[in-house]
């Protein structure tokens, strides 16, 4: 911190912090915080429509969320939901590290080539890639034809299980992001003093034993961020759905973000229950990240 | 985070053993292809007539047909979009620089007991998802009546956008010295002086840094857009694909079209600065 | 010199005035904001952007059009959300019916029964009854009609086979297996989106085997969807499965890819709304057609056949049509309701009922409007409507409240993962709901 001069009064100091800060926490909380408060209180009410400051709406206490914890598709959105994480912590997470290890140890070449290639998918528009892989995986589209071409016959059935609609979506998650992860491992790895690392070897480790003693360790503190952003980046699957299944059919692959769009959007709309999602998505969130938090510092873990 | 250059390990690609060596060829070279086919294949049928399509839609055209992209790009009128998605991405990513590196100024270097409340609470951005505030976000907007208006985009553009940018600057500033802002005040130079002149000519690593994952998200993103702008001269280019294509186009050449119009920013943006993308990915992800 | 100056001083006064009137007529012009209903990747869009909508802003220079163009299921969510806030167009594209329940209910748009007239005289009489819309009054005047269930069918392909066009749904059952053999399906439908299978092709079994009298039963609180009428509908929407006449293929299939796959042979029938139509004409941008007009003879337009047990026989479900209202927010005997009162004329005008025709967006709503040249199969579109009797499209005469559970349930059904007897509980709940929230 800089320290007082002569030239420099307490409330000048002031005066500028409040400036310099004001523009930035007054728009961050008029789209964060401000809504999150209203959103709070619709969730409470049985507004219908209609001007919301005309007040014609009474307040129903927590039946919007009781009505939303009865509801089936609730259940099965949270579901899927689960799955994107389970697919981004046990898939995109280990499938990042042992892509960046191998990038990192050069025990293959082309690293460069195989970084950007894997990372690809995420700077393409989810929308674009939604609707890519919407028509790759429809009955008639090209993996039927491809199956065909050395299976006459074949009709994709396996993905008509409605407990398996969700499927095709989690491998194109895992395609798109697993790249994000091979990023902040690789950059992470690349912090490592190489003669640490030589010292290892000297001392007549082997690769594994480097990896196992030496750098998961360290990597640790890593490792939980990935988690957190796993867990926080599983309710950004609605983009994707939206444009690939649309959470079809018979709303088998919604996921919590799209059960709340079809709620204020669909139908009926249905402001107040809408609301009620919102609110449940901030709070799982909230637990998961304090969840994943208390891990890390149950089990320690350093930068 | 600001030397992320290879070490020189000089690593010879013998010490796992031909076996799992070969398995890891095999996964990154499926990758590799799980990425390549669909965008070769949506390029190739680009130029297909849906005639064609229909009949041959694995392999190369027989006859070329390049007016799908004209065609296309007038039925959606794409100039527009191009022009709302460039004016959104570039306005927001502006605000969100200069708002941000404001922000961080005053948290590193310029003691208040406000800063652990305010710093605290964008912290906590990070984390949060746009879209568990979606709907509300939308009435707020509607009440308002800053739906259909490009402000009524922008400024939840830059407001969602702050806690990274602000997180980003706010380490970068505490890693200048004191001494630098120090000297300026001893010289009699005022706060926004040693802003406007030392700051930000010094934060130009992190100001590349957070404009180009913002531009990335920002110009990819289309939900918010999707519900705040209807008027189909506000919409954004990923809006406009969705529109154009998704569950009505019977006209699969326009819509290949329309998707290669749609993927080819984004992936010329990343092969060209690459390297600077990757190395904002991993800083942004540094605190959770 | 003198002549110069006072040459300059007319020029100038001249200039003066044109500035003057024309910023005087600059602050006429009205801004009309108008909701439209437009498939983007529609043949005819061109056409209809440039002879309709940019037509009408040329010839009234008074008026300046903001168009919004929104297809499918966010045409409705936006609409909802601009009832909800109050915040209406000017000129809004309607249902008759449930569809637009919000406009209709709440009287959000005016009657344009006194802006008619005796022009009504020029429209088929049942366009213009205000009977025939949900309110009871002419809140809209319809640019068409519409079948919501119609029956292609490849008849090239079935005489390949040696099969014929069924009469009945059990000849049409005993095709599976030789349309099988060939490595055909039966039907083809795009019902990823969930209203469809409800909207082309329930609603018209429903109307078949339960009858509109039996949903104005329900609709005043006389009978339920858990009665037997109503199950034994989708107990037969369910035989369609087991019979191997429909697929669960359905349900995954992107609704705009079925027309596609109907022109590129992979069944002898698909089922659609008539606006399908449009989608298998020739493109006048690249000239070319899903099915080229030569080949278009081979295609038929008809109904679904016949089914044991009907109560209507020879029905299609049908809305009346869509068309276009004004909504009520627009002050009476205001020069805003006049240029709003223009552009709906203009658009059910003959001029543009016309060019709808041609395009194969709409068949006219009002008497004798022929086109020349039209592709076969617009003609047999226009010959389509006299041969059956209308029932209600249930999306358009029911709540969402039980409409939703119907759409979602099909497709359960589709999958075997519900039973009649479940989907019919749900959408009773679904229903009695609504009622709830209505007494409340």
């Amino acid at each position: 911190m800089v320290k007082p001069s002569r030239h420099s009064t307490k409330s000048e100091e002031r005066r500028a912090y409040w400036l310099l800060v004001l523009p930035a926490v007054v728009i961050y909380w008029a789209v964060t915080a401000f809504p999150l408060f209203f959103s709070i209180i619709l969730s409470l009410t049985n507004y219908s429509g209609g001007p919301i400051f005309a007040f014609d709406f009474k307040f129903v206490g927590l039946n919007n969320y009781i009505r939303m914890f009865k509801d089936p598709y609730f259940w099965i959105s949270l579901k899927n939901n689960a799955y994107i994480i389970l697919v981004s912590v046990f898939g995109q997470i280990p499938l990042g590290f042992i892509f960046a290890y191998a990038i990192f140890r050069k025990l293959v070449r082309f690293g460069d080539f195989f970084q950007t290639m894997i990372y690809l998918p995420a700077v393409i528009s989810p929308i674009v890639v939604g609707i890519l892989w919407q028509t790759f995986f429809s009955p008639y589209g090209p993996l039927t034809k491809i199956v065909q071409h050395f299976k006459p016959g074949w009709r994709s059935t396996f993905l008509l299980d409605p407990k398996r609609a969700i499927i095709p979506v989690l491998f194109v998650i895992l395609w798109m992001y697993t790249g994000t992860y091979l990023i902040i491992f690789l950059a992470n790895l690349q912090k490592f003093e190489p003669s640490i690392l030589e010292a290892a070897k000297i001392d007549g480790a082997t690769e594994f034993q480097t990896l196992w003693y030496v750098i998961l360790p360290a990597l640790s503190g890593v490792i939980v961020t990935t988690v957190i952003l796993a867990i926080s980046g599983s309710l950004k699957s609605f983009n994707l759905i939206f444009a690939m299944t649309g959470g079809n059919p018979a709303r088998r692959t919604s996921v919590l973000a799209l059960y709340m769009y079809d709620t204020a959007f669909r139908g009926a709309p249905n402001y107040p229950m809408a609301s009620a999602i919102s609110m449940f998505i901030v709070m799982l969130s909230i637990i998961l990240i304090i969840f994943t938090k208390a891990v890390e510092n149950r089990y320690g873990g350093r930068e | 985070m600001n030397n992320t250059a290879t070490p020189q390990v000089k690593k010879r690609p013998e010490e796992i053993g031909i076996l799992p060596q070969t398995i890891m060829y095999l996964i990154l070279f499926g990758f590799t292809i799980l990425t390549l086919y669909p965008l070769i294949w949506m390029v190739i049928n680009s130029f297909k007539t849906t005639q064609e399509f229909l009949m041959n839609p694995l392999g190369l055209p027989n006859r070329w047909f390049f007016k799908n992209y004209p065609l296309a790009w007038r039925l959606a009128n794409f100039s527009t979009l191009f022009l709302n998605s460039i004016l959104y991405t570039g306005i927001s990513t502006i605000g969100i620089i200069f708002f941000s590196l404001a922000a961080a100024f005053a948290f590193a270097k310029i003691k208040s007991k406000a800063t652990s409340f305010l710093y605290g609470g964008f912290l906590i951005g990070i984390l949060f998802t746009i879209e568990s505030l979606m709907i509300p976000l939308y009435l707020m907007s509607f009440t308002l009546g800053l739906t259909d208006t490009r402000i009524g985009v922008l400024i939840p553009y830059i407001g969602l956008g702050l806690p990274i940018g602000i997180y980003l600057c706010t380490e970068f500033i505490k890693s200048l010295p004191d001494s630098v802002v120090e000297a300026a005040r001893i010289d009699g130079a005022s706060y926004f002086k040693i802003f406007l002149y030392i700051i930000i000519p010094m934060a130009k690593p992190v100001i590349a840094t957070v404009a180009i994952m913002n531009a990335l998200g920002i110009w990819n993103e289309f939900m918010l857009i999707n519900i705040l702008v209807s008027r189909s001269d506000l919409l954004s280019l990923p809006v406009g694909i969705m529109k154009f294509s998704g569950a009505l186009a019977s006209d699969y050449g326009k819509q290949f079209a329309a998707l290669v119009i749609g993927t080819v920013p984004t992936v010329s943006f990343y092969l060209v600065l690459r390297n600077r993308i990757t190395q904002g990915v991993a800083a942004g992800a540094t605190k959770g | 010199m003198f002549k110069k100056s006072r040459m300059i001083s007319i020029l100038l006064a001249a200039f003066l005035v044109v500035a003057v009137v024309s910023g005087l007529s600059a602050q006429e012009q009205i801004t009309l904001k108008v909701l439209n209903y437009l498939d983007l990747t529609s043949p005819g869009t061109e056409r209809e952007i440039k002879e309709i909508w940019e037509a009408f802003e040329k010839n009234n220079p008074d008026i300046k059009i903001e168009r919004e163009d929104l297809f499918g299921e966010p045409f409705h969510q936006k609409l909802e959300a601009y009832a909800a806030a109050g915040n209406l167009p000017d000129v809004i594209y309607m249902w008759p019916g449930a569809r637009s329940a919000t406009l209709h209910d709440k009287k959000l748009v005016k009657d344009l029964a006194p802006f008619l007239g005796d022009m009504a005289d020029e429209f088929v009489p049942a366009a213009v009854d205000p009977n025939n819309q949900r309110g009871k009054y002419l809140a809209m005047i319809p640019i068409g009609i519409t079948a919501t269930h119609m029956l292609y069918v490849n008849q090239e392909m079935l005489n390949d086979l040696g099969l014929n066009m069924p009469e009945t749904y059990d000849e049409l059952k005993t095709m599976v297996p030789k349309l099988q053999e060939a490595g055909k399906d039966v039907v083809i439908m795009g019902a990823q989106d969930d209203w469809v299978i409800q909207s082309v092709l329930f609603s018209m079994i429903v109307g078949r085997l339960a009858g509109d009298a039996f949903i104005d039963k329900i609709l005043a609180g006389e009978a339920k969807f858990t009665d037997e009428p109503f199950v034994s509908t989708l107990k037969f929407y369910q035989q369609l499965f087991d019979d191997g006449v429909l697929t669960p293929d359905i349900v995954m299939t992107p609704y705009g890819t079925s027309p596609a796959l109907f022109a590129a042979g992979e069944a002898p029938f698909t089922i659609d709304g008539d606006w399908r139509v449009g989608a298998f004409l020739t493109d006048p941008a690249t000239g070319e057609a899903l099915i080229p007009p030569e080949k278009q003879d081979n295609i038929l337009l008809t109904i679904f056949p016949a089914i044991p047990d009907e109560v209507t026989p020879n029905s299609t479900s049908m809305v009346l049509a869509t068309g276009f209202g004004m909504s009520a927010a627009i002050p009476d005997n205001s020069p805003k309701e006049e240029a709003a009162w223009r552009l709906i004329s203009w658009l059910v005008s003959p001029e543009v009922q016309k060019i709808r025709l041609e395009t194969g967006a709409a068949i006219p709503s009002r008497k004798g409007i022929t086109a020349e040249g039209l592709e076969p199969l617009v003609e047999q579109r226009l010959r389509f409507y006299e041969k059956y009797v209308g029932t209600y499209v249930l999306d358009d005469v029911l709540p969402p409240e039980a409409y939703m559970p119907i759409n979602v349930g099909l497709q359960e059904i589709a999958l075997g993962m519900s039973t009649p007897e479940d989907v019919a509980a749900k959408v009773q709940k679904g229903y009695e709901e609504w009622i709830a929230g209505l007494e409340e």
